[in-house]
């Protein structure tokens, strides 16, 4: 069969933008924000600072992109997506089984939910960030025209002499804007060191900000340096603190006035969360008048913290026998579980990310869920 | 740099054949219409549910074309739906390329090496022959008992500390068992029990970074040694020093197994004309470090500069234990960054 063209009838292209994502390049503190690629070899940890911006994680790169996502509609719908792992590998074109889910974090303006994710399980997954708004609409974000600015804190030594990258790489495990600053926590896969970072933004050329060692004893006899897994901003008592959850999961607070450069900080152990697990995220709130932390945990689940009397609260330090936790009470929270991140939506609701199945020793296994929840 | 654009799903545009079969063709990684450039394309890598596939599609010599925005993945099942202005839909599914399957990846060597490790051991450094799958770690690595059964709650949950390359994985004992009075080292006690026995296991089903599993399991033994509390002091350790004119290696005896991949940049050797070049090599099991200068020796006094990050296996640092005890009233914590080491070369007699 002859064919051929008899008419032009249109040239229209519905547009649906999903995402631009440039392949990996060196990051570099470049101070301003331009319309130049992000330059992310990974998206890790999320937070977000001012007006809209989105603080990237990037543990490969060894850096932190700041994106101006220019998402700033202010909005209250819940977001609840099911099957989110399924519907950001569909995007993006791989088996739920080769898309990792690393963080989630909420707009604070929009209340959009922003999801950062690897496009596969090997060292050259793409980074993704994708963003959720309340009907559920998925948007992956356009790396490439995003204006951005990133902050370079590869401080790090090559001992490597085998032609290869630089095996060192510091993992971001935890971030939050606070005061002007941000602060990053992180955990080395050579030393153990319990660096935390704080850098001013906007970032400045070549600024890499102050870091300082934190450490925490052991029921006031052994004192040991701990990597922060993750924490929050906090006031008590009209005292602004940093509540931080360790590796080794003492919950301590730690005054923002003592975070100076070089310093060795000791944080006051106010809980132990136990045994065999790991605290994942944490959520201030009050409800009722009274002050609470909502804390999720790899293997305890999600507990509530109360916290009314955080300034007096006697420290954990002496070496008396405790049983399975100590210091501020908490209660295990059963109505939602198989929580994998937790964040603060507004002020009586939190979002999770929760899993199929596994957890705690086991790899958590899909599907993957967004809820949108009431702080309990 | 490669670029990804990812923009339209749908596309309206172009011309009308009068062809009378239309199909859809995937040729290259890109899918495309044939027999019709009018209508709406859209490819979907799921089930129905799902949003479409990110690409973008546009009309090359009168044909609907769309490139996906990523490469086309193995496991696949892609569902393309061509829309004409008028009639019916044409759906038409393509599989991805072929997963591979032929094992070529294992286990290299994991350190430390030795046979004995102290019951405070703070980690575990897994070398692979090639890059492995992120995500599977806690299934994969076993530590069993004497009777072979698998000890539960050895390793810090939730952390898979990689390499940018993906073939060395940082495996941290949970400190929470290892530092002294935690509520989990009271309800534990240490991963590792002085004088037990115990075999570290990886899974041959630990998938590479091309998702095939390696060819075949990892197996070390060990046994549990005594908690290993005092730094490391540089005093203590043994220089032989080679003779000037010579290649021969440096060598430092440390007395006590070290930290493989921080002895890899912790320890240099600065000369009378600042910091020599060389190799290091790092040898029985860890307690022996020798650096082969590029350039034969030279008479002249030398230094051994030490960084005082330099960690044994427990991590205690230089003058530092890794978990200080306060009532021998150490709490005043080094900060110092680096210790020195004098030596000398000398012209052989």
């Amino acid at each position: 069969m002859d064919y051929r063209k008899l008419t032009v009838l249109s040239l229209s292209v519905a547009v649906l933008v999903v995402a631009a994502v440039r392949r990996p390049t060196p990051v570099a503190a470049d101070g301003d924000l331009t319309s130049v690629n992000a330059g992310l070899k990974s998206a890790g940890a999320l937070a977000f600072g001012p007006d809209g911006v989105l603080f990237v994680g990037d543990s490969m790169g060894g850096a932190v992109v700041a994106l101006q996502t220019d998402d700033r509609t202010p909005a209250s719908a819940p977001v609840n997506v099911q099957g989110i792992d399924e519907k950001i590998a569909a995007l993006v074109g791989v088996m739920p089984s080769d898309l990792l889910i690393n963080d989630v974090a909420v707009n604070p303006i929009s209340r959009n939910v922003y999801v950062s994710a690897a496009r596969g399980r090997g060292p050259d997954a793409s980074p993704l960030v994708v963003r959720v708004d309340g009907s559920g609409k998925l948007t992956l974000l356009k790396l490439d025209s995003l204006k951005h600015e990133s902050v370079n804190l590869s401080d790090v030594p090559d001992g490597n002499t085998s032609g290869r990258q630089n095996p060192r790489t510091q993992t971001i495990t935890d971030m939050a804007y606070v005061n002007g600053n941000l602060m990053i926590a992180g955990m080395s896969n050579e030393e153990w060191s319990s660096a935390l970072r704080s850098v001013p933004y906007p970032f400045k050329t070549a600024s890499k900000g102050t870091q300082l060692q934190i450490w925490h004893s052991s029921h006031g006899r052994y004192e040991t340096q701990a990597p922060v897994r993750t924490f929050v901003p906090y006031t008590i008592d009209n005292k602004q603190y940093v509540l931080a959850a360790y590796t080794c999961t003492p919950l301590v607070k730690i005054p923002v006035s003592d975070l100076k450069a070089g310093a060795q900080v000791k944080g006051v152990t106010i809980a132990d969360l136990g045994a065999g697990n790991q605290p994942i995220d944490m959520v201030p709130y009050t409800k009722d008048g009274h002050e609470y932390i909502l804390i999720a945990n790899s293997s305890f689940g999600v507990v509530k913290l109360h916290a009314d009397n955080m300034g007096q609260y006697k420290p954990i330090d002496s070496p008396t026998v405790v049983p399975d936790k100590a210091g501020a009470p908490y209660d295990k929270i059963t109505s939602v579980t198989n929580v994998r991140h937790l964040t603060q939506f507004d002020a009586s609701r939190a979002v999770v990310l929760t899993s199929g199945g596994g957890g705690g020793f086991a790899p958590p296994t899909g599907p993957f869920n967004i809820q949108t929840i009431a702080l309990p | 740099m490669v670029r990804f654009t990812c923009l339209a799903v749908v596309l309206a545009l172009g011309t009308i054949a009068t062809a009378q079969s239309v199909s859809i063709q995937l040729e290259g990684g890109v899918f495309r219409v044939v027999g019709a450039s009018t209508g709406t394309l859209v490819v979907y890598a799921g089930a129905s549910d799902v949003p479409p596939l990110a690409g973008k599609a546009t009309v090359e010599s009168g044909a609907i074309v769309f490139r996906p925005s990523y490469p086309l993945a193995p496991g696949v099942r892609y569902r393309a739906v061509f829309t004409p202005p008028r009639g019916a839909a044409i759906e038409k599914t393509f599989d991805g390329p072929a997963r591979r399957t032929t094992p070529t990846t294992h286990v290299e060597r994991v350190y430390p090496s030795a046979d004995v490790l102290p019951s405070n051991q703070l980690r575990l450094y897994i070398y692979f022959s090639g890059p492995m799958s992120r995500g599977e770690a806690e299934q994969r690595i076993h530590v069993l008992d004497a009777a072979g059964k698998i000890v539960p709650r050895v390793f810090l949950p939730g952390q898979e500390l990689w390499d940018p390359d993906n073939r060395r994985l940082t495996m941290t004992f949970d400190p929470g068992r290892i530092k002294r009075d935690l509520v989990s080292n009271r309800a534990m006690g240490p991963p590792i029990g002085e004088g037990k026995r115990y075999t570290l296991a990886i899974d041959r089903e630990w998938h590479d970074a091309n998702g095939v599993p390696m060819t075949e399991e990892f197996r070390k033994t060990f046994r549990g040694g005594p908690a290993v509390r005092q730094p490391p002091d540089p005093k203590t350790w043994k220089i032989v020093s080679p003779a000037a004119g010579s290649h021969a290696p440096l060598v430092v005896a440390f007395g006590r197994p070290m930290n493989y991949t921080l002895l890899q940049r912790m320890l240099k050797v600065v000369g009378p004309h600042g910091e020599v070049a060389g190799a290091v090599d790092v040898g029985r099991n860890e307690v022996e470090w020798r650096f082969t200068p590029q350039q034969p020796w030279t008479a002249g006094r030398y230094r051994l500069v030490v960084d005082n990050g330099l960690e044994d296996l427990a991590g205690n640092k230089i003058g530092q234990p890794f978990d200080i005890d306060v009532f021998d009233r150490v709490t005043d914590h080094i900060t110092t960054t680096t210790s020195s080491i004098p030596f000398e070369i000398r012209v052989a007699r």
